[in-house]
């Protein structure tokens, strides 16, 4: 079948042609092998140019098309769109800039004129040698698997759930909750406990649309938006092994105190009476804060910023649960002497001034100062401060409340791993754009949402739950269908030797190295066709479709002549 | 013993030799075999009746008669010839092989790059003086084996072995002036040889064992030998005579990297090349099936070939042999272990081989790496390090490598 290769230069108005003779250009190029047609029109994009060219495809019974005019980031999908309405494979097309490349940045017209006769020339060249690719199309799966059940977790499963798309939440402990759900009280309405957690949670629990697995572990994820397989396994003694498949992650998998610290400088786990947050919240759940020996305390020290400097950022919520505990402290019917011990106050929300002074006027005091230790001396807890002048000074207290910072839980590493997102420095996951994108992980159809992140207050993270259910909502609509990406890689098996190089560079974990086969494959629902294998491949045996040795020889070659 | 020894405690059996070191390592060989050490050996046996060198796997213990643990020629490099065997998967026999030590550098290197498996293999590495250039050998009859004895008792035949031998410091293991460990060890990890042997003791007439991991003292273990020797004496004599090997190494590259110096020049290198390729046939880490310079990429129109001609007044044909060198040497120049096949190969005496070895030693200490060292360490071409990208990618983001302007902006 004989090449026909029709060529159009658009003018853009009066954009090209009062810098280019086209004229010219169109005499240039016209007598070139299989070029049928050389052609000039107005304005390619319009309504009418479009059909102009529909027209002109069929009636040269073109076999491939070359557009010379603005960006193809401005109009490629429109011509491609145009051929696939005239019958002709959009892949067969190609598009030369001769507006910003030529006619927008070379004063001089003659030479304006040569230079777009040479990129049309090489757009030829490179066209000829295209194939004719094809779309593939594959229906989403609306489904949604939450990694973690705390409240970030519960909260995107309860926005999420509905009878064309079923949720799945993976919790490793026994209990849906997390940390908030051990909490004796919200922060936000002093005096509101946390039945409004309990409720949610027998919302899921009723909800049909939502499975709660708890007890369980992600082992594998595979996969891409739309189609991820994932392999789950139980902890229990009989240890189950499911596969599902989902078209969506959020990480939810929250975070832990830090319990890295010193003992020597802080005194928990050897002193009696030195206990961390969580070991006092579990006292105000349980109704009564009381010492080692029985009595309640008289005076408690509580001390922030346990491991800021060591980690290097600020846990964010320990100065407001510090002050919640300094109210409960001071409005029981015995109230204790409150000492809070801090370096740097963080008081970031609308209402938590008024809360901070709330506890001053209650008798709260506050001492800034760095370098705090916590130690038994002659039977007392003492905590000794720096007072701010370079001097040192104690002060007994009968118990000592640490605040450590926030850290990831263990296994975020591995986690991390198989769903191919980076963690920061400190080891918390990184999302795809801290300020832009703060709930997308850089893998389409993975998510974070909670303190998976960061440290964070229960209000921002139920605004990331809902943030990431709103991305789901809107990208992975059941009945969608999606297009992988079609300009993708291919491995040649016969010149494949199987030094895997090219798994050492694809970001999106999309080569695989067949054991049996001793060769790479490309999966090519998930390549992105970024080309980085096909450069890193040693024995070339990895090409582009759609820009292979070949095709990219020939435009060079054709534009350097 | 443990693989943190130091020199000073690590200790060799010995064996006699008053046949000849040959016989004393095919001895040695023999009653492994015998004594089920390994199922078969994989060295170099002379063909009967002609002169040249085929490795051969052997599992009858009486045809190593024949064999040349040492032979005086390198004509298949040995990395080349065990990943020919075992590329696709171990063996299903445990299988003892003798490597010359720049033939188990570059057997370290495509395990890295997953051409060699060495479950199962038993690596014995031999203190080697050299080889005789093959040309020589092929022309030069029994004289030539006479030249190779004389080496092997004197060690510093200078003008005998090969160029690529001459300028060769690494020719033993990786000892060092220090109080180091001696070469690291356990069986599949950073260096998987398990016996060295030593030829280079004050006594002429004994080999040295010396077993680097558990796997070799098994092995020395199961034909009965102890490791009694000291090393010292012979850590002294491979210490001394790689000082002189290490500065005529760096001596040579010097003049020849001036010779070389200029595109005019270094072209005047490749004049002769006639593009057989010989020199990427015959290197271990040319690994590809099918070499980028020997693929239809390399075929052009005749329009091509005419536009090319036009505007360069002339063409050469074939076109661009120094594009298959310098492209081949940018492809495996991080990995070459300096073995000198290369120089071997060509018809033409090209010495490829130090145009290569120059360029490895001036190219591999940019990624701190050495090729063949360390089957732990990672290959360059397949690591990114974070901290690098900062240089050239991000230096707004990098503290280090901030322009002054920005720093004072922040």
């Amino acid at each position: 079948m004989s090449v026909r290769i029709g060529v159009y230069v658009c003018e853009c108005g009066p954009n090209i042609p009062d810098k280019i003779d086209i004229d010219k250009v169109l005499e240039d190029i016209a007598p070139l092998n299989n070029v049928a047609a050389a052609k000039r029109f107005r304005l390619l994009c319009s309504n009418d140019g479009k059909k102009y060219l529909a027209d002109e495809i069929r009636k040269e019974k073109l076999t491939h098309l070359v557009v010379a005019a603005c960006s193809p980031r401005e109009h490629e999908k429109t011509f491609m769109q145009v051929c696939v309405e005239a019958g002709l494979n959009p892949y067969l097309f190609q598009m030369v800039n001769i507006r910003e490349q030529c006619a927008w940045m070379i004063p001089d017209k003659a030479e304006a004129t040569r230079m777009a006769a040479k990129h049309i020339r090489a757009g030829i060249s490179r066209v000829a040698l295209h194939g004719p690719l094809s779309k593939k199309e594959l229906t989403v799966n609306p489904d949604v698997l939450i990694i973690g059940g705390g409240i970030s977790g519960i909260e995107a499963a309860l926005s999420l759930a509905s009878k064309t798309r079923k949720v799945a939440i993976i919790e490793r402990s026994d209990s849906l909750g997390g940390r908030t759900g051990k909490l004796s009280r919200l922060l936000l309405h002093q005096g509101t406990d946390v039945s409004v957690l309990r409720e949610k949670i027998e919302k899921i629990e009723k909800d049909e649309n939502i499975s709660v697995l708890t007890g369980c572990e992600v082992t594998d994820i595979r996969g891409f938006l739309g189609n991820f397989e994932v392999r789950i396994e139980s902890s229990g003694e009989e240890a189950v092994s499911r596969s599902i498949v989902v078209g969506a992650v959020v990480v939810a998998t929250g975070c832990e105190l830090w319990d890295g610290y010193d003992p020597a400088v802080y005194g928990a786990g050897n002193i009696d009476d030195v206990v961390t947050a969580a070991e006092f919240e579990d006292m105000i759940a349980a109704g009564k804060i009381l010492l080692k020996n029985g009595k309640p305390p008289r005076s408690v020290a509580l001390i922030h910023c346990v491991g800021r400097k060591e980690k290097g950022y600020c846990s964010k919520v320990c100065c407001l649960y510090a002050l919640k505990f300094a109210h409960h402290l001071r409005d029981s019917r015995a109230p204790a002497e409150v000492y809070e011990f801090y370096s740097d106050l963080c008081l970031p929300e609308k209402t938590d001034q008024e809360y901070f002074d709330g506890a001053v006027k209650k008798g709260v005091h506050f001492l800034r100062t760095e370098n705090v230790r916590v130690e038994k001396r002659n039977g007392h807890i003492v905590v000794e401060h720096g007072d701010g002048a370079g001097k040192k000074k104690t002060l007994e207290v009968d118990m000592a409340v640490l605040a450590p910072a926030l850290v990831p839980p263990p296994g975020s590493e591995k986690l991390a791993r198989m769903l191919n997102i980076p963690l920061d420095e400190t080891g918390f996951f990184k999302e795809a754009h801290a300020m832009l994108d703060p709930v997308a992980a850089p893998i389409e159809g993975v998510y974070i949402a909670g303190c998976a992140s960061g440290p964070k207050n229960i209000n921002e993270s139920v605004v990331q739950a809902q943030a990431a259910s709103g991305k789901i909502l809107s990208t992975l609509v059941p009945g969608k269908t999606l297009e992988p990406e079609v300009k993708i890689s291919v491995i040649n098996e016969d010149l494949c030797t199987g030094c895997q190089t090219c798994l050492s560079v694809c970001f999106y974990g999309a080569i695989s190295f067949q054991a049996h086969k001793g060769v790479s494959a490309v999966n090519e629902a998930i390549c992105r066709g970024c080309g980085s294998c096909v450069g890193s491949c040693p024995s070339g045996a990895i090409s582009s479709r759609h820009f292979t040795y070949r095709q990219l020889y020939e435009e060079i070659f054709e534009a350097l002549r | 013993m443990t693989s943190r020894e130091t020199r000073k405690d690590k200790r060799a059996a010995v064996l006699p030799a008053r046949e000849g070191i040959q016989k004393a390592v095919t001895g040695f060989l023999k009653k492994a075999l015998e004594r089920g050490c390994f199922e078969a050996v994989m060295m170099p046996v002379r063909a009967p009746e002609t002169r040249s060198y085929a490795w051969l796997m052997v599992k009858n213990p009486e045809l190593l008669d024949e064999a040349a643990p040492l032979p005086p020629v390198m004509s298949v490099q040995g990395g080349r010839a065990l990943s020919s065997l075992t590329k696709h998967g171990a063996p299903p026999l445990s299988i003892g092989v003798v490597l010359r030590p720049c033939e188990a550098r570059a057997a370290v290197e495509l395990v890295k790059l997953k051409q060699i498996q060495l479950d199962d293999v038993h690596v014995i590495t031999i203190d080697c003086p050299g080889a005789l250039p093959l040309k020589d050998y092929v022309r030069g009859g029994e004289n030539a084996l006479d030249r190779f004895q004389a080496l092997l008792e004197h060690w510093d035949e200078d003008g005998a072995i090969r160029p690529a031998c001459e300028r060769c410091h690494r020719f033993s293991l990786d000892i060092s002036d220090e109080d180091r460990p001696l070469a690291p060890s356990s069986k599949n990890g950073a260096f998987p040889v398990e016996i060295h042997i030593g030829l280079l003791g004050e006594n002429k007439e004994e080999i040295l064992l010396i077993p680097l991991n558990p796997s070799g003292e098994e092995t020395l273990e199961k034909l009965g030998l102890t490791p009694d020797r000291p090393l010292d004496g012979w850590a002294a004599r491979v210490r001394a005579l790689r000082k002189k090997k290490e500065e005529k190494r760096r001596a040579g590259h010097e003049e020849f990297k001036k010779e070389i110096s200029g595109l005019d020049r270094f072209l005047a290198v490749f004049d002769a090349c006639i593009n057989c390729h010989n020199c990427q046939n015959v290197c271990p880490v040319c690994y590809c099936q099918q070499c980028h310079f020997d693929s239809p990429r390399q075929h052009l129109t005749a329009q091509r070939y005419l536009d090319r001609a036009r505007r360069r007044g002339a063409l050469r044909l074939p076109l661009d042999p120094l594009l298959f060198h310098l492209g081949r040497m940018s492809h495996m120049v991080l990995s070459c272990v300096s073995c000198g096949a290369c120089e071997d190969a060509c018809p033409v005496s090209i010495p490829v081989g130090k145009v290569f070895s120059l360029v490895a030693d001036e190219t591999q200490p940019h990624f701190q790496y050495t090729a063949g060292k360390s089957a732990d360490e990672p290959l360059p071409l397949q690591s990114f390090l974070k901290s690098e990208f900062c240089e050239v990618e991000t230096p707004s983001e990098c503290r280090e490598h901030q322009s002054p302007e920005v720093k004072s902006h922040a």
